[in-house]
């Protein structure tokens, strides 16, 4: 039976189904024995029947996939498990490992927070931007709405993620290519280019340093000034460029939260706007005064959601630099490295306690971001 | 206008690396690796698909991926619908802890516990077989989607199931012959949104399906880039990447009315 994956998984699926029926009735007939003991009605004996036997599958598969799995790995993180090896309790050595010696999980930090810094903005302002553009009811607005939608559904795909190692081919990628042809025929536009390649090396080195405590790339960065006029971006081959092939990706993927800033958008009344429009206030200062801060719980929640994402980037960093050695660990992300540093030698100890440090991240990363939203989250019109 | 010339720019930008990956797989391999721009090939050429299709390496791929996807699509969708019921149609002790516990699953991301059910699974001798892939969505995995289904049924009436239930059916029926066939356009949107999680799964695949003979297409096509190349092959690499993205182009055509009309927004605002 195992010789055959197809039918394995299959039979094994079926199983699953029974598995799930049978605990799901016994979770349902536990319940009601429970409120029948409690002497309730018998109504209410069938109605807490009903309800665990509808809600046993996720019961069931919290406790099985996520409880579980959680408590073991908390128990793991302070031992040196490896899978085929004897277990034994080394206390705080695996996270005193990781924070005092791993220089790899200390880049894949940094470069996450310079992502969440840098890319989420960026992300969240160019979906306002579309939505903007968008909400202003012009025709073939679907087919627009479609087109900026479109790289949620294909953008994380490995296949579509290797187009992108073809575009950002630092010699004879399009992207390059056009820069050149472009700079080459405007003066200004090089110009622009010359400089947003200086602040964006310095930048990336000064980041580069905060990794490995090794600031000569800024340092040769701040030396050399102005680059050259025939200087293009190095995108996947330079280590100050790695992270923003990542920050491109993520802000092509912006679709979904522009969806989100459409929903909040038709939800400003129209008479607002155009009172103030009566009232002589310019497009930019009704964007600003009225549009953001009626937007800004849609903002929240992007930011939100958004850093939550950020902070779980694996398959852009998988795709494009898994082999790219030496800049690869330029690039690494938190899940990356976890991925990595764990599967290397099955080292389930040390990769739970990178998980558990993930896990604690985000908790503090969201309980800061929901403390702060009453400084500047408005829900007056909600 | 200007804000025509903006949309239409923006709209060029984005798909632009689609158009590329179209354009490139119908190149020649001396146009694609050209140190010129060339944005459509002189001559479309088909070699690349005749070699990725004959391929068999990746007709298995294409098979192992949409076999996995179905076969936890059909579950994950079921087992949700189902629990999303609970969560809206029915008043039971201790419903609103257990909601808060699954809202409270939504900060937890999944690779976090990568590491733990990876043991699981090896004590249950799963890696190098489907399982892992597919099992877990049997148990109404995806919080995100428990929630989109449940705002939905939430809006339907309640009178609805009362007078069915008056006339003595039971939850079973209700479910699947009233509410069920009110919520398709909220089911059709989360069924998308799981084959795209499915189709589009790296990592997982990565860590339970090693074998060449269990590989899915993310995984199969990353393989087809390979760094120590001294030319890499473009047009194949772009070909097998035009035939793993159309089942998404055709899915995504006949869910994008659902999906952009905004069916997942109102499932966030209620």
């Amino acid at each position: 039976m195992r010789d055959n994956p197809y039918l394995f998984t299959l039979l094994s699926a079926a199983a699953t189904v029974v598995f799930i029926v049978f605990a799901s009735a016994g979770l349902g007939g536990l319940a009601r024995l429970i409120v029948r003991l409690a002497r309730r009605s018998r109504r209410e004996q069938e109605a807490a029947f009903a309800g665990y036997l509808f809600a046993a599958p996720w019961i069931v598969g919290f406790l099985i996939f996520v409880v579980l799995p959680m408590l073991a790995s908390l128990y793991w993180s302070f031992t040196d498990f490896r899978i085929g090896r004897p277990i034994a309790l080394v206390g705080l050595q695996n996270f005193a490992r990781l924070i005092v010696e791993d220089r790899g999980f200390r880049g894949s930090l940094v470069n996450t927070l310079f992502l969440t810094i840098f890319g989420l903005p960026l992300q969240v302002g160019v979906a306002l931007l579309l939505a903007v553009l968008l909400n202003q009811r012009t025709r073939g607005e679907r087919v627009f709405r479609a087109t900026f939608y479109l790289p949620v559904i294909l953008g994380f795909n490995a296949a579509v993620l290797l187009c992108w190692r073809l575009i950002l081919n630092a010699g004879n990628g399009i992207i390059n290519q056009v820069l050149r042809a472009v700079s080459q025929a405007l003066p200004v536009i090089g110009y622009l280019q010359r400089g947003a390649i200086y602040v964006v090396e310095i930048v990336n080195g000064f980041f580069l340093g905060l990794t490995n405590g090794n600031f000569t790339l800024m340092e040769r960065a701040l030396a050399e000034g102005l680059p050259a006029a025939n200087r293009v971006p190095l995108w996947v081959q330079s280590p100050l460029w790695s992270k923003m092939s990542v920050i491109l990706l993520i802000v092509w993927g912006c679709g979904s939260m522009m969806l989100i800033f459409l929903a909040g958008l038709t939800a400003i009344p129209r008479e607002l706007e155009e009172a103030a429009e009566v009232d002589g206030a310019t497009r930019w200062k009704r964007f600003w005064k009225i549009t953001v801060p009626l937007l800004s719980p849609y903002i929240f929640y992007n930011l939100v959601v958004g850093m939550i994402a950020t902070l779980q980037i694996f398959e852009p960093v998988y795709v494009l630099y898994r082999d790219n050695q030496p800049l690869a660990p330029s690039a690494y992300s938190l899940v990356f490295y976890l991925y990595q540093a764990t599967f290397r030698f099955n080292e389930i100890g040390y990769g739970s306690a990178i998980s558990w440090l993930i896990l604690a991240i985000i908790a503090v990363v969201t309980f800061v971001q929901f403390r702060l939203q009453n400084r500047w989250v408005g829900y007056e019109l909600h | 206008m200007g804000l025509y010339l903006l949309l239409t720019a923006a709209s060029i930008l984005m798909s632009f690396p689609l158009f590329w990956m179209i354009s490139t797989s119908l190149k020649s391999l001396e146009e694609a690796n050209a140190p010129r721009i060339i944005w459509i090939p002189s001559q479309a050429v088909l070699d690349a698909y005749q070699h990725v299709l004959t391929d068999p390496d990746f007709l298995r791929a294409y098979l192992n991926s949409t076999f996995y996807a179905a076969l936890a699509l059909v579950g994950t969708l079921l087992s949700v619908a189902a629990v999303a019921y609970a969560f809206s149609r029915l008043r039971w002790p201790g419903r609103n802890l257990v909601f808060a516990l699954m809202l409270s699953t939504l900060m937890i991301p999944a690779q976090a516990l990568i590491v733990p059910q990876y043991v699981f699974f090896n004590a249950l001798r799963w890696i190098g077989t489907f399982n892992p892939l597919v099992i877990p969505g049997y148990f109404a995995g995806g919080a995100a989607m428990v929630f989109l289904l449940r705002q939905a049924m939430a809006q339907i009436p309640r009178e609805l199931d009362e007078s069915a239930f008056i006339d003595g059916a039971n939850h079973l029926q209700i479910w699947w012959e009233i509410v069920l066939p009110l919520i398709k356009a909220p089911l059709a949107t989360v069924a998308t949104f799981l084959f795209v999680s499915y189709w589009n799964n790296l990592l997982g695949p990565l860590l339970y399906a090693q074998t060449t003979r269990l590989h899915t297409l993310p995984v199969y096509v990353a393989t087809l880039y390979n760094i120590n190349n001294t030319t890499q092959p473009w047009p194949t690499i772009m070909a097998a990447a035009v035939l793993t993205t159309v089942p998404l182009f055709v899915v995504f055509f006949f869910a994008q009315r659902f999906i952009l009309e905004g069916v997942v927004v109102s499932g966030l605002k209620g």
